[in-house]
């Protein structure tokens, strides 16, 4: 029996070691467990978060697997109780964690593959994971291509990340924003209008996506329209997780829990699902 | 399998005996026709006919609040908290004890949830045959008539002064005879307890499902876009109350709280219920199911499909509390499942 089958709700400490502030509403938290050892997450995996006095609230990881050394980052939005907490915090401080929990994106799937990134707004942190996964074991995947979109400029996160990502000429980056103002001179449009300026090959491309409710059955539709098969195509669908291990029903999608079934899920698996997309 | 015959006037001794060693809860007329489980005390006039109990027993296993975790905000440390209090339901019929056994399922699914356990673990169940069907009710139409586990004896009233009492577990049986030795049930003892269990399955048969219950996950899953879930959604009032007292949802929320100092907190889980709006509503103000039609079907789909799926069980149990307590008389279960059948029938 592992710790978690036996105190399935206690969490264990972690102190926040970096803030690192991404737009006006989204931090970066690194945190490191103050057992010393790695959280072994998967790219895609989420964990609760206590802030105690506060509550606890699930978090994708937003860094890959055993980054440096046995820290792990979550990219938060200050939008509710714990989340404000969150940002209150100041380095040293703790909180709880418990976790990893869910499904993750299958890594070994992606092997040799092309992969399509599609991160709609806050979307982009739980890909991060994978996409920094791949980053770190180049030559293991085929081509990578980052589709971003976001509501306004405003609301763009890791820029300078992303920067740095159109910078390689091993990474191919798409952004847009839905409506821009005098900052923006990229593309403005919906994350819809990137994919048909991107040649692929669909019999080898893999596509993860994350991003808000709506945007999923627009963007699978064109995936699906530019050939690329259902069994290839992943979503992180996220809905709020309280307990993490499948009892609450808060999760449900259908008959399935979103904390224990996914949050990762292939589109081939949810399709008949019609609470999924 | 061992059964005795008990005698009315045996029976003030052993509970008393029982009510030493555990907290015992017995089914009484709280109001007229409307029983529950109380603490036993002395004197306390057991309802040994009554039709079923106003308020789910899931209580005993599952709290509707209940707390998990004591902690310490300043150190951010936290240790569990698992209370078990040693428990004996007197009186439970086969329904609820089905219904105690899907939740038991359930919560050892994937990673177990050792505080339903602990607590599952440390009640005794006597069942009790039913002497009556609530007016609401029809748990014989939904294979909850007879359960084969889950208890530790089972009851059946033969006569006026008589019970007819069947050994399910050791436990059981040592608590059974923890007053001295008793009559081993004759065979004209075990007949009455047949035909009284016939003739209640037949009474509860009168209101039920029209078709096999086994069909209702395939009805299901030809429902979704039925305008019935409009219909009959229209008049809820969101209010949960068919959650809170059906004996198989087990949906909660977690929350918790500090001390007047805060410096000491506990965080705690409670009952939460599906048909409310907050629900399956997330951080931005998205919500999941928007529309009483979508909670609604959702409940309904949880009952008759996606419990079933899981388990091979409907995740009804027929009591019928769900129809008493619905504020706008739209929550039947069997009403909506029979619904559809026809619709499904006509269809095909």
């Amino acid at each position: 029996m592992t710790p978690d089958t036996l105190f399935q709700y206690v969490p264990t400490p972690a102190t926040l070691v970096k803030k690192e502030k991404l737009s006006d509403f989204v931090t970066l938290f690194t945190f490191q467990p103050d057992s010393g050892r790695a959280l072994m997450h998967k790219p895609g995996q989420f964990i609760m978060l206590s802030m105690y006095g506060v509550g606890e609230a699930p978090f994708s990881v937003s860094s890959p697997p055993n980054a440096s050394g046995s820290t792990f980052e979550l990219a938060v939005r200050r939008i509710g109780n714990v989340t404000n907490a969150m940002h209150a915090m100041k380095v040293g401080q703790k909180v709880g964690i418990r976790g990893p929990y869910g499904t993750s994106f299958p890594v070994q799937d992606f092997v040799g593959k092309d992969t399509i990134f599609v991160a709609g707004g806050l979307g982009y942190i739980p890909l991060r994971s994978l996409l920094h996964y791949q980053l770190r074991h180049r030559d293991e995947f085929g081509r990578i291509i980052v589709m971003i979109g976001c509501r306004n400029p405003s609301e763009r996160i890791f820029i300078d990340q992303i920067k740095e990502l159109e910078a390689r000429d091993d990474v191919e980056v798409y952004e847009t924003v839905d409506c821009g103002d005098e900052s923006w001179c990229g593309n403005v449009g919906l994350i819809t209008s990137l994919l048909p300026h991107v040649e692929i090959d669909p019999d080898i491309t893999h596509v993860a996506m994350v991003g808000p409710p709506v945007m999923y059955k627009f963007v699978i539709k064109q995936c699906q329209a530019r050939g690329i098969s259902r069994e290839n195509i992943y979503v992180s669908l996220e809905r709020h997780m309280k307990c993490g291990i499948g009892k609450c029903g808060h999760c449900q999608i259908n008959g399935l829990n979103a904390c224990v079934e996914g949050p990762v899920f292939k589109y081939h698996d949810i399709q008949t699902h019609p609470e999924a997309i | 399998m061992t059964s005795y015959t008990v005698y009315m006037d045996q029976l003030p001794g052993l509970l008393e005996l029982w009510a030493k060693e555990f907290q015992v809860h017995v089914p009484v007329e709280v109001e007229e026709g409307i029983y529950d489980f109380v603490p036993w005390r002395k004197d306390e006039e057991i309802a040994w006919e009554y039709d079923v109990a106003y308020n789910t027993l899931k209580r005993f296993f599952l709290p509707p609040r209940e707390t998990l975790l004591r902690f310490d905000p300043a150190a951010c440390t936290a240790e569990v908290v698992c209370e078990a209090p040693k428990q004996l339901l007197f009186g439970v019929h086969p329904y609820d004890v089905k219904a105690a056994n899907q939740l038991d399922t359930l919560m050892r699914k994937d990673v177990p949830d050792n505080n339903f356990i602990a607590r599952k673990k440390n009640t005794v169940i006597f069942a009790l045959e039913p002497a009556a069907v609530a007016r609401n009710a029809f748990w014989a139409s939904v294979d909850a008539h007879k359960v084969d586990n889950g208890y530790d004896l089972y009851w059946t009233r033969i006569s006026s002064a008589s019970f007819h009492v069947e050994v399910a577990t050791r436990r059981g049986k040592e608590l059974l005879l923890a007053g001295g030795p008793l009559d081993l049930a004759t065979d004209a003892d075990k007949e009455a307890t047949r035909r009284a269990h016939q003739r209640i399955v037949k009474e509860s048969l009168r209101n039920g499902l029209k078709y096999p219950w086994r069909e209702t996950a395939d009805i299901l899953s030809r429902a979704w876009d039925s305008t019935l879930w409009q219909h009959r959604a229209r008049h809820c009032f969101s209010c949960g109350t068919c959650n809170l007292v059906c004996p198989t949802c087990y949906c909660f929320d977690m929350k918790e709280e500090l001390d007047n100092s805060l410096t000491k907190g506990e965080r705690y889980r409670e009952w939460d219920g599906c048909m409310m709006d907050s629900f399956s509503r997330v951080a931005g103000d998205h919500n999941f199911r928007p529309h009483t039609r979508e909670r609604f079907r959702h409940r309904y789909y949880r009952k008759g499909k996606y419990i079933f799926d899981k388990i091979g069980q409907l995740g009804c149990v027929g009591c019928g509390r769900c129809v008493s307590g619905c504020t706008s008389g739209i929550a039947d279960p069997k009403a909506v499942f029979n619904e559809l059948w026809e619709a499904d029938r006509h269809d095909s």
